[in-house]
């Protein structure tokens, strides 16, 4: 849908008064982006009767400078420059009413290594903009010299793997069950079994922060307990996130000291800590040689309807600028959202050097990343040992798999639980390494190699058949005609 | 008990067949191959003796096999790890790592813990086998 | 041998089970296309081409057998080429390095061609990693020592060389499965060799000699690798050439095919200079494709007058 410029110039232009946004400026077909400038596609909705273009415009005026009504001060600025400019609409392919809208903006519209100013403009005020029904950012082109504002991964996945001495191999977690309500001392039991029997990482659930049944002092002591005595008993570096997710700043730095004086390799926040708080954190574990978890809790109030708010792989995109070291990703398999190209995007943003655009996968830009690390994906929910050849195909070695029901679930117990994981994961990457086919001959391997490990072969008879499947409310729209800009 | 560091380890004692096929994924992949050997499997102890320098440009696994059993004829009764390095950019690091030999008794670890105020530890892990003198580890 | 090598050749319709097909393997492992690539390639060395198919045909013999469980031993492979300098043994050695690795007798296939200087070291605890590294790289294909007979310094006790041939010696009977090793060099020093270094001789099963090529055959490489650098000769620089060959045969440190490399390459110099030198006007790509005699003939091959000769090296001539 490329139509011509509408731009008025000269005085015209300041006349007081309401005016289109595409005669501001805002729509700019000729436009040219710079390779320092931030792209932004979004998916807009318009209201019935509103021209895309105009809808477009509105979007590109509202993200950056533009009020409902002209002003003069404009004309005290270097406005042209700091108008965000649409230069690009598309029609969604199969999705009638709906168009993709590329937007730039100029590197000086953001803070340097700010987040938190980045989101304020690109998703500030026009996601309640009236002439749209639903508004969707897409995916973001964070240029270079932006990208090299931020500290990224405060450990990345080369340096977590060399301080955990594990190679090779994804790394293996579980999440405490039940989430809430076990006693400091019954929750370490959990944590020492599940370490002991094999699994690198224990995890605190998003919601487990300082409640009644269980101060957070408790968890860490007892978790710490349990981490050295797994420690011990395997000869293997194990670890626990534990979760500072707190009130306020105090307290998570607070709580974040306490885990590192007793010795963890690890801390975790949750996502709705905030942009702020997440990049304060991740500065904390740069200073403090830290892993830092983040939980996605919260994302799929935004990131999991099509039409409305910001896709999951934007999200991971901030995530691996703003610093943490583990993001939740999704499993593909199990029981949460995610439909296997869309989650091979986000992978891949996580873990790239340079993502290329890839439309099928809805990558819609090349994004470099500037030598930042990588940051480490967790699949976790509902996903269990049965399924260790998809899981290895789908999401490759760099990831952690958390298996939390496949792990305290097994019928004998927690540690024959991780033990199932550890063997079925071991036997796959060998597999694999020998140049095996893992996805067609996988259930093959894994009953082979449970003839050694009854754990594995009680794992296997329990959950042989459970699966999740349904439609994925989330998949990438596109055509292979449509081409998306560079 | 059973040192568990390394890739393989839930599985049973890779066969020279089995380490072989690893090794050739590891060359196929244009990784360099060290062996290592120690008698301190401390987790923490990272710098084990190599035994040699990383082999580069070696396209047949026979070579570095040839190497190991050199390795174990000298230190058949310690731990003895491949470690595979990829020198690529954003990697520069080890790949994968899995031990290949390990002492027929194996003590284990001692935790100490020293109680200090507000409940908290500080734990130590302590290999048994450190308690003899570097080289007179593991003697049966 | 390992399994996974035979199975590579393994056809879905093969010979009916307790039988072989040697033709239907011969095409199939692709060993037509390396000696019809040996032919195409080299001139000439007919008794080298004729040693090459009976090898070939004696490994995929001895496959055959291993097949159907009458051998089970890997055999000896390891070869000596011996014959002057430029008769082509480093090619012919390519060549089988291909051979063995698509019969499957080594697994990777390719050539790693050393002499004395790659092998043995220059102070005490230098020789035995250095043959080690070397004798790494080539497992899975093919060692070809130049020279061979010079690891072997019976003059000097204290030699390094001793400590090389021992460590080869121990690779080539243990690792048969891993690694052959080609010895090449002059036929006689590699007699004298064999003499004095038994071991060697009872572990090589294959001996190929290369003989020098005649003059014609020379004249058909020379034509050959001018063709291949887009140049050829004129009718009387082709008459100068035949000529040099004759006399350049009788000179010391002839070197077959490789001295005429060499000369055609000072051939290149001196019309490249002829051309700058007398040119005026354009020239076209006939005249700068084409040697003349007298890019030939000022050869001091021809300077019979001039005693020196005998002493000018390689290079100069």
């Amino acid at each position: 849908m490329q139509e011509i410029a509408h731009t008025i110039k000269g005085k015209d232009r300041y006349r007081s008064g309401v005016m289109e946004y595409k005669k501001m400026g805002y729509w700019e077909p000729d436009y040219e982006p710079k390779d320092t400038d931030v792209i932004a596609c979004f998916r807009i909705t318009p209201q019935d009767g509103v021209d895309p273009i105009e809808a477009a415009a509105a979007v590109a005026g509202e993200s950056s400078t533009a009020t409902w009504t002209v002003v003069w001060t404009d004309r005290l600025t270097a406005a042209e420059k700091y108008r965000a400019k649409a230069y690009r609409v598309d029609e969604v392919p199969n999705a009638e009413g709906q168009y993709f809208a590329y937007i730039a903006y100029d590197l000086d519209l953001f803070e340097p290594g700010s987040i938190a100013n980045l989101t304020a403009s690109i998703i500030g005020n026009v996601f309640g903009f009236k002439p749209l029904k639903a508004l969707r950012l897409e995916d973001m082109r964070l240029p270079t010299a932006y990208v090299k504002t931020f500290q990224g991964p405060a450990t990345g996945i080369v340096v977590e793997r060399e301080r955990l001495d594990k190679f090779g191999r994804p790394l293996l977690g579980a999440t405490v069950k039940p989430k809430l309500g076990l006693s400091g001392r019954n929750y370490g039991r959990v944590v020492y079994e599940a370490l002991k029997g094999g699994l690198d990482f224990t995890k605190d659930d998003e919601n487990i922060n300082s409640q009644p049944f269980m101060d957070w002092r408790e968890r860490f002591l007892y978790c710490m307990e349990a981490v050295n005595k797994a420690q011990a008993a395997s000869g293997e570096i194990k670890g626990t996130y534990l979760n500072v997710t707190a009130a306020t700043m105090e307290d998570m730095y607070e709580r974040a000291e306490f885990a590192k004086q007793l010795g963890s390799t690890i801390v975790m926040i949750d996502l709705v800590i905030g942009w702020t708080a997440m990049q304060s954190m991740a500065k904390w574990a740069r200073r403090n040689n830290m892993i830092l978890h983040l939980h996605r809790a919260g994302h799929s109030t935004y990131t999991r309807q099509k039409s409305h708010g910001v896709s999951f792989r934007v999200i991971a995109k901030w995530a691996r600028l703003a610093g943490v070291d583990h993001i939740h990703a999704g499993t593909v398999v199990g029981k949460l959202e995610g439909d296997p190209a869309t989650t091979r995007g986000y992978y891949d943003v996580c873990r790239n050097e340079f993502t290329r655009q890839n439309l099928a996968d809805g990558i819609f830009f090349d994004q470099p990343w500037a030598s930042l690390n990588k940051l480490m994906p967790v699949a976790s929910g509902g996903i269990h040992a049965g399924q260790m050849h998809q899981l290895l195909d789908l999401l490759g070695e760099d990831v952690v798999l958390q298996f939390g029901g496949g792990t305290i679930g097994h019928p004998m117990g927690i540690a024959a639980g991780a033990t199932a994981n550890r063997v079925a994961l071991e036997c796959m990457i060998l597999a694999r390494n020998e140049g095996r086919d893992i996805v067609r001959e996988g259930p093959d391997i894994l009953v082979e190699a449970a003839k050694h490990c009854t754990p594995l072969r009680q794992a296997l008879d329990t959950w042989k058949d459970v699966t999740f499947n349904y439609a994925s409310t989330d998949s990438p729209d596109y055509q292979t005609s449509v081409t998306a800009a560079a | 008990m059973r040192v568990t560091q390394g890739t393989f380890s839930f599985l049973p004692d890779l066969t020279d067949e089995q380490i072989t096929a690893q090794v050739q994924y590891c060359l196929d992949n244009g990784w360099a191959v060290n062996i290592e050997y120690t008698d301190d499997p401390h987790p923490r102890n990272t710098y084990w003796d190599m035994w040699g320098q990383p082999m580069f440009d070696i396209p047949d696994a026979a070579g570095i096999m040839m190497e190991l059993a050199a390795c174990r004829k000298a230190h058949g009764h310690l731990y003895i790890r491949l470690s595979a390095f990829d020198s690529s950019h954003g990697w520069e690091s080890v790949k994968l790592s899995f031990l290949v030999n390990r002492p027929v008794e194996e003590p284990g670890f001692r935790l100490r813990r020293s109680e200090g105020e507000g409940r908290n530890i500080r734990y130590t892990t302590d290999p048994y086998s450190t308690d003899r003198p570097e080289g007179s580890r593991y003697q049966g | 041998m390992s399994e996974a090598l035979i199975r590579d050749t393994e056809t879905p319709a093969a010979a009916p089970a307790g039988t072989v097909d040697l033709r239907r393997e011969y095409e199939e492992a692709g060993v037509r296309d390396v000696l019809d690539e040996l032919d195409r390639s080299l001139v000439g060395l007919a008794p080298v081409k004729k040693r090459i198919r009976e090898t070939a045909a004696l490994l995929l013999v001895e496959r055959a057998r291993r097949r159907l469980g009458l051998a089970h031993e890997t055999p000896t492979l390891h070869m000596s080429f011996t014959g002057n300098p430029g008769t082509g043994k480093t090619t012919v050695a390519l060549r089988m390095a291909d051979l063995l690795h698509r019969l499957g007798y080594v697994r990777k296939g390719h050539l790693v061609s050393v002499t004395r200087d790659d092998l043995v070291g220059q102070y005490i605890g230098h020789t035995a990693p250095k043959t080690k590294d070397i004798l790494k790289k080539a497992m899975g294909g093919v060692l070809f020592i130049d020279e061979a007979y010079y690891l072997y310094r019976p003059e000097n006790e204290r030699d390094y060389g001793q400590e090389a041939i021992e460590i080869l010696l121990q690779v080539m009977e243990n690792q048969r499965d891993d690694l052959v090793v080609i010895l090449a060099g002059y036929a006689d020093r590699m007699d004298r060799f064999f003499e004095s270094n038994p071991g060697f001789r009872s572990r090589i099963a294959h001996h190929i000699d290369f003989p020098d090529y005649s003059d014609a055959e020379l004249l058909q490489i020379s034509v050959g690798m001018l063709e291949r650098q887009n140049y050829h000769l004129s009718a009387e620089a082709e008459a100068m050439l035949a000529r040099y060959i004759e006399q350049r045969r009788a000179q010391p440190h002839f070197a077959n095919a490789r001295s005429m490399r060499n000369a055609l390459d000072r051939a290149r110099l001196r019309q490249a200079n002829r051309l700058f030198e007398r040119s005026t006007g354009p020239l076209d790509a006939e005249t700068l494709s084409r040697i003349e005699a007298e890019d030939i003939a000022a050869s001091r091959v021809f300077d019979q007058k001039r005693p020196a000769a005998a002493e000018l090296t390689e290079e100069t001539r």
